[in-house]
């Protein structure tokens, strides 16, 4: 191929798709990045201001805080106002119109209600020994301004809040970037996608050097952008930590050294949990090292993101270079009409099933709990953690004096559980149906749809009916069960406390549940199974039991194997009969996956937790899936 | 025919306008779970309630919610600004409606002193999370001992009466028992635990169920068991029923829902929970299940909201849902009506709440429930001892509780 017509076809263009994806999506990740920066900045400033201020008020005497507050609004002309606010009075205030101290007003009830928030968080903190709740708000709805509300302590006691009102300054840096935001590259993306289905590229899968050097070229321009835009980056992050520094200089310059010192990190420039981030040091010195420590932790999930968006273009240049995009476009092009048919359907299989399923995924992947759902996601990312406890607790028993002593909260306790309950229910749903339906399918049958009937009843009726009458059934006392075996002389059976014994009778119950539906489908396979065969057989000479093993059993595959594919995948998951009927009984011993996985989401509010369980189940069942496909593959030749 | 037409529209454009203004007027809107003479009392307040803000055109929507939908269904809509302006819940929920933040209103600001103190002892702290109140305490459930009239004249005073009498009263090879309550499940455990001085959580949320106490309290109960044998083996809701009403149980631990099941053939009688001697004179203490308004965090009406609670709190509402809707109100001033302290039973559970104590409203207490329950069936079976159960039980819950408390 010449070097101009190679030029001219979709190896350049699937060049220009993916370095424009890659660098607008990292154009959005700076420019998101950049925000953050800028607010984290305004914040931590903010911050230094109302902590090293709230330090003053605590050494203040209660006459003297009207002074230290509008000492403070007089510093600087972007102190807007500050106010203390202790219990349902106002203590101070730099509005004079406020006459502190006095009585709360009732539109003040915000406020109060913060200065409790902030009360009860600092005594959790204190009294659980563990920092989880965050002591400094920040008010977010406030345009031109930011609102910081701090703790103030009097004698090392919470004795109410400051909340600090300062100015925004505008700001310098805010200038649109090259690339634009979020509305330009989604329609550039959606516009070069469909470009690069119309065009035409070989599809084999060499990698010759045209393609060599397009891998190249893409890596170099996108990793030049990122590299060039992140050093711009590192630079205004650390002349955002200059600007802290400074500022608790000038706090230092006018209310002294912190109690902690000068060479300690200072008490003012801290997280949301008021820990020093020791950055900055009492005396206002930036502390370097730490400064890029810090920040090498800050960018952490934001880096990734940067490399998630060079895979993301390299994915679209190989689609482009060994031609699936072309196969792409011809496909939605032939075969217009049936994707425009299967649209609406699609919309919501969107809405109803990707959307959770993918929420539920994500979810997986962070340390949600009930504690902390309103904490935003990035800080509650957690990466693998879930899986890696889930699937590397290998604490499955230990030795005690009488012998193995099972861990039944273990996960593969509970994954042997569920298997064993799902291949003992199939096994016994297929047999029973079976025998059942060999008897049903006898020609000469009297009152054969009566029978027909009242076999299929326990399918009928709803499950959770079922349940909870066999669950009575098996009560140690008033239980009928009970009740006939001791009729017949025999001891009665405490069911629920033996992990044999509850094993037993949540089988049972889905034995009951689940014969009808084999039953009615092996029944429609043996009708269709044509008599001739067994007449043929018969003049052979064949017996009763070759007959069945050699003509009704192979005839009855092609019906048999979907319908125990699917009757798996419902017992696996059969939630009903265990919550309902033995409720994992004893102490969680008879648990399956599903419902411990609602029990670590509902008792113990492990909300992730147990999304990473439903994620593992639903691998299980996804390998299940494929095996069971190429199986069931292999039959159809039959 | 035509001015015919003019003046329907007319009339119908006017009806609208009223429609309109009318939908203008504060509309409040409250959940409740209530079914039969609860309900009915209930709107009956509401009623009462509207025609007292007639002049200012209140009206105040109620909704019965399925009880066990309920509290899904407030953390799913709350939070997103959506839902009633008031909810009627009980207090076990509260402390992880607080903890994920955005559901129910602090009304410190709004409570005073007044109506503070119309509440019985107790009401205001099962409200109370982490040092702020978040509800109006309407009504409240708790145990107390209801006999057999048939078979005991006078109800004990000390668990050494109780155990001297039901010595007399059992006779295990007719099945006839001197005490049965369901004393493998932790709740209705909780009265001998609270009167050894047993806790679940301490003052500053740390969980402290493997003490002394609680062990001492688990042993009294094995006492009664299997020393005195004076309780039935493998006791559950339906058997201590069934054991009273056919007579065969002459004493119950067993709370307000239980009085429905008596069988009209039993002449029953309530009392005091026992004073345990073994415990240093201490009564025995029953858990209180609370129930309380809640202002939602979303309303956009929360004073007017808080008023309706405060309201359903009062004296004048309290009457009528203690005397039609059977419910236990809050408010002591009732129960100096004497339609209210002469109703037997209304006035027992009245006396039984000067020896209980609110059940924790913590989030964690739904971790508790499971490992406890299992530890006590352990301890009665006689496959653990007391110490060995209770430590084990202990470590589930503290282990679930450090997975919700992680630090950050």
């Amino acid at each position: 191929m010449s070097p101009f017509r190679w030029l001219a076809s979709s190896y350049v263009l699937g060049l220009g798709v993916a370095v424009g994806i890659t660098l607008a999506l990292s154009a959005w990740l700076f420019e998101g990045a950049e925000r953050d920066q800028r607010v984290q900045y305004e914040r931590r400033l903010a911050q230094v201001e109302a902590n090293s201020l709230a330090g003053a008020l605590a050494s203040a005497a209660p006459e003297r805080i009207a002074g230290v507050l509008q000492a403070w609004q007089a510093r600087h002309p972007a102190h807007e106002s500050a106010i203390l606010v202790g219990g349902m009075e106002l203590l101070g205030s730099t509005k004079p119109e406020d006459a502190a101290p006095r009585r709360l007003g009732r539109e003040e009830k915000p406020i109060f209600d913060l200065a409790n928030l902030l009360r009860a968080a600092r005594e959790t903190n204190i009294g659980e020994g563990v920092v989880r709740k965050k002591l400094v708000n920040f008010d977010g709805s406030v345009k031109g301004a930011y609102v910081v509300t701090v703790p103030y302590l009097a004698n090392n006691e919470f004795a109410g809040v400051l909340q600090v009102r300062i100015r925004q300054v505008a700001d310098k840096r805010s200038a649109p970037s090259s690339l634009g935001g979020v509305p330009l590259w989604l329609p550039a993306l959606l516009v070069a996608v469909a470009l690069g289905a119309l065009f035409r590229a070989r599809s084999d899968l060499r990698l010759d050097l045209p393609r060599l050097l397009l891998f190249a070229a893409f890596l170099a321009l996108t990793l030049a952008y990122q590299y060039q835009r992140m050093a711009a980056y590192d630079a205004s992050d650390l002349d955002g930590a200059r600007q802290v520094a400074n500022a608790v200089r000038e706090a230092v310059l006018s209310y002294g050294l912190p109690p902690e010192g000068a060479a300690a990190p200072s008490p003012w420039d801290t997280d949301t949990y008021l820990r020093p981030l020791g950055v900055v040091l009492g005396d206002g010195t930036l502390n370097e090292s730490a400064h890029g420590a810090l920040f090498a932790e800050k960018t952490r999930f934001f880096e990734r993101s940067l490399w998630a968006a060079e895979v993301l273009g390299l994915v679209m240049l190989l689609a482009f270079l060994f031609g699936y995009m072309r196969r792409l476009g011809a496909t939605l092009r032939e075969h217009a009409d049936a994707y425009a048919y299967v649209t609406p359907a699609m919309l919501g299989m969107l809405v109803l099933v990707f959307f959770p399923f993918l929420y539920g995924i994500t979810l997986a992947f962070t340390d949600t709990t009930l504690f902390n759902e309103s904490l935003p996601f990035a800080e509650r990312w957690i990466g693998w953690d879930n899986f890696v406890t889930i699937l590397g607790d290998f604490n499955l028993y230990e030795r005690g004096p009488e012998g193995l002593i099972w861990n039944y909260q273990n996960f593969y306790w509970t994954l042997m559980v569920t298997i064993v309950w799902t291949l003992t229910n199939v096994a016994i749903g297929v047999s029973l149906g079976f025998i059942l339906a060999l008897i049903l399918n006898t020609e000469d049958l009297k009152g054969k749809a009566i029978y027909r009937v009242i076999l299929i009843l326990p399918w009928a009726i709803p499950n959770y009916i079922t349940a909870l009458v066999w669950r009575g059934m098996f009560h140690p006392q008033f239980g009928v069960i009970n009740q006939v075996l001791q009729m017949f002389g025999m001891a009665p059976v405490a069911w629920f406390d033996g992990v044999v014994s509850s094993f037993l009778t949540g089988l049972t119950t889905n034995g009951w549940l689940s014969f009808p539906f084999m039953m009615v489908v092996i029944l429609g396979a043996l009708q269709s199974i044509p008599k001739d065969m067994y007449e043929a057989a018969e003049v052979e000479g064949a017996t009763r039991w070759q007959r069945l093993r050699h003509i009704t059993l192979p005839l009855l595959r092609p019906t048999l194997i979907p319908a125990i594919v699917l009757s798996v995948v419902w017992t696996f998951n059969m939630f009903n009969i265990i919550f309902l009927v033995s409720g994992g009984e004893p102490a969680g011993a008879n648990e399956i996956l599903i419902t411990k996985a609602y029990k670590i989401a509902f008792e113990n509010y492990q909300y992730a937790y147990a999304a990473a369980y439903s994620t593992v189940i639903f691998v299980i069942l996804l390998v299940y899936g494929v095996f069971q496909t190429r199986v069931t593959k292999a039959t159809e030749s039959f | 025919m035509k001015s015919l037409v003019t003046g329907l529209l007319t009339s119908l454009a006017l009806s609208m306008g009223m429609l309109s203004t009318a939908a203008q007027a504060e509309q409040l809107n409250v959940w409740h779970a209530y079914r039969g003479g609860e309900k009915a009392a209930f709107e009956k307040v509401v009623k009462m309630y509207e025609a007292k803000q007639a002049g200012k055109g209140v009206t105040v929507n109620t909704l019965a919610i399925p009880y066990d939908a309920y509290a899904d269904k407030i953390s799913a809509a709350v939070p997103r600004g959506k839902g009633p302006d008031v909810f009627i819940y009980a207090q076990d929920r509260l402390g992880g409606w607080v903890e994920s933040g955005k559901t129910v209103e602090p009304i410190d600001f709004f409570i005073d002193k007044p109506t503070r103190e119309q509440f019985r002892p107790g009401m205001v702290e099962a409200m109370t999370y982490k040092g702020s109140v978040f509800g109006l305490p309407i009504n409240y459930k708790s145990t107390t001992l209801i006999y057999n009239k048939a078979l005991v004249k006078a109800p004990p005073k000390t668990t050494t009466e109780l155990v001297k009498l039901a010595k007399q009263l059992t006779q295990k090879d007719s099945g006839r028992y001197g005490l049965a309550y369901w004393y493998t499940n932790f709740y209705f455990h909780s009265a001998l635990m609270n009167a050894f001085g047993g806790k679940v959580f301490d003052a500053s949320g740390k969980m402290v169920l493997n003490s002394k106490e609680s062990i001492a309290a688990i042993n009294q109960m094995i006492k009664w068991y299997k020393k005195d044998g004076i309780m039935p083996p493998e006791p559950s809701e339906a058997l201590v029923a069934s054991l009273f009403n056919e007579g065969k149980a002459a004493m119950v631990f067993n709370g307000p829902w239980f009085i429905g099941e008596i069988s009209p053939k039993i002449d029953f009688g309530l009392a005091m929970l026992p004073i345990v001697d073994e415990a240093g004179k201490k009564p025995m203490r029953p858990w209180l299940t609370i129930e309380g308004a809640y202002v939602s965090a979303a309303s956009k009406q929360k004073e007017l909201a808080y008023d309706f609670a405060k309201f359903l709190a009062s004296e004048e509402a309290g009457l009528v849902l203690a005397l039609e809707g059977r419910q236990l109100h809050t408010n002591k001033r009732i129960y100096t009506d004497k339609r209210v302290i002469g109703d037997r039973i209304l006035k027992a559970f009245h006396d039984q709440l000067s020896n209980a104590e609110p059940m924790p409203n913590r989030a964690e207490m739904t971790m508790v429930w499971s490992p406890a329950t299992t530890a006590m069936n352990k301890i009665t079976k006689g496959s653990s001892t007391p110490e060995a159960a209770i430590k084990e039980a202990s470590a589930t819950i503290q282990d679930s509780i450090n997975a919700l408390r992680k630090a950050r």
